[in-house]
C-alpha cells in the first residue's frame, strides 16, 4: 500500500501506461543488491532510489579517493577517505528517506557472496573487475535470480541482462576469458549511460514492462556516439548455467 | 569478398583513429590479415603465438559471435565484422 506522500512522489511514473500504483508497489517490495558503489554503482543506485526501490543493499569495500570524483557522483570532496558504502548510504538516504538502504563495506569473495546477496531479488553488476563479475553471475544463476551486467572502459560501455535458465549468461558470452585487472581509463559520462541502462532494466524487470536486454549484448561507444547490439546465445556447455 | 570491419574506439590508437575498413577475404582471419598489413601493431595485440585471437577479444559477424573458431569462420560479400574487447571497468 502506497502512502499519500509516495503517490505524490512517484506520480509521474505511476502515470506511465502499464505502470500504475501496482508497478510502484512492486518497486517498493523489491530488494536489490548492487555490487559496487563506484562509477556504475552511483547512477544505478541514484536512479533506483529515485524510482522507489524498497530495499537497496549496496556493497563496496573501497574508500573514496580524489581520483574517483570524475565519475563516482555519489561521493564528494568531503567524503575522501570515507568508506564508499557509507558515503552512498548517506547520500541515498537523504535523497529518498522513504526507502531502506543497507551498506556493506566488505569485499565480495567466493566465500561471502551468497551471504552478502542474501535474499535480494536480483543482482546489479557495478564491479570494476572481471573475476568478481563471474562470481556474481554464478551466484545469480545458483540463486535463480536475474543478473544485470554492465561494464565500462574509456568512452565505451556494455550492458546485458541475464535471466538464469532462460537467457545467455556472462560466462556464455565471455567463456571464462580473463582481462587484465589494472587501472583503466574512463570518462564519467560512460558509466552514467551504462548505469542508467542497467537501472532501466531493473525497473522493467520488477514491473514486468517492456522487453529485457536478454540474449543481446549492448555496446555503447561515445566516441562514435553509437550503440551496437550483438546477438548472444546460451552455451549448453556453459560452466555457470549449462545445467539449468 | 568485400567485407566491412568496424573496430571499437579503443583500437584507434593503433590505426590512427580510423575505425572502419573495407577489406577483402573469405574468412575472418583473411580479413583481419588485410587489416594487419596496414597496422602490424594490431596483429601483435590481437593474436597469440599460434595465430589465434587472444581470449580478451571477440569478433562478431553481422552481429553474431564468431567464437570459438573465429579465424576460420567464413564470410561473404557485404558481411560486417565488429572487433571488440572485453570491457571490465565499472
Amino acid at each position: 500500500m502506497l502512502t499519500e506522500r509516495e503517490l505524490q512522489r512517484y506520480d509521474r511514473q505511476i502515470m506511465l501506461y502499464g505502470f500504475g500504483e501496482e508497478g510502484q508497489e512492486k518497486l517498493k517490495r523489491a530488494r536489490v543488491f548492487i555490487a559496487g558503489a563506484g562509477g556504475l554503482g552511483s547512477p544505478i543506485s541514484i536512479y533506483l532510489a529515485a524510482a522507489g526501490i524498497g530495499t537497496i543493499r549496496i556493497a563496496d569495500h573501497d574508500k573514496v579517493e580524489l581520483s574517483n570524483l570524475n565519475r563516482q557522483v555519489l561521493h564528494w570532496e568531503e567524503n575522501i577517505g570515507d568508506c564508499k558504502a557509507d558515503s552512498a548510504v548517506e547520500k541515498l538516504g537523504k535523497f529518498n528517506p522513504n526507502i531502506k538502504i543497507e551498506a556493506i563495506a566488505e569485499t565480495i569473495t567466493d566465500a561471502s557472496v551468497s551471504k552478502l546477496v542474501g535474499d535480494s531479488d536480483l543482482i546489479v553488476d557495478a564491479m570494476d573487475n572481471l573475476p568478481t563479475r563471474y562470481l556474481l553471475n554464478k551466484t545469480a544463476i545458483d540463486k535463480k535470480i536475474p543478473f544485470f551486467h554492465g561494464a565500462v572502459y574509456g568512452f565505451e560501455g556494455r550492458a546485458m541482462t541475464v535471466i538464469p535458465g532462460k537467457s545467455a549468461c556472462l560466462n556464455c558470452v565471455y567463456h571464462g576469458a580473463a582481462a587484465p585487472s589494472e587501472k583503466f581509463p574512463v570518462i564519467g559520462v560512460t558509466p552514467a549511460v551504462i548505469g542508467c541502462i542497467q537501472a532501466a532494466e531493473v525497473i522493467k524487470y520488477i514491473t514486468g514492462l517492456g522487453e529485457l536486454l536478454t540474449d543481446r549484448l549492448l555496446n555503447f561507444d561515445a566516441l562514435k556516439m553509437k550503440f551496437n547490439e550483438f546477438r548472444v546465445k546460451r552455451d549448453p556447455d556453459c560452466e555457470h548455467c549449462g545445467k539449468l | 569478398m568485400s567485407v566491412e570491419i568496424e573496430l571499437s574506439s579503443i583500437f584507434g590508437r593503433f590505426t590512427d583513429n580510423k575505425l572502419t575498413f573495407q577489406v577483402e577475404g573469405r574468412t575472418v582471419g583473411e580479413c583481419l590479415k588485410e587489416l594487419f598489413k596496414q597496422y602490424p601493431k594490431l596483429e601483435k595485440l590481437l593474436l597469440n603465438k599460434e595465430g589465434r585471437l587472444q581470449h580478451a577479444y571477440d569478433v562478431y559477424v553481422n552481429g553474431e559471435s564468431a567464437y570459438p573458431k573465429e579465424m576460420t569462420k567464413k564470410v561473404k560479400d557485404g558481411d560486417k565484422l565488429n572487433l571488440v574487447f572485453i570491457i571490465y571497468g565499472g
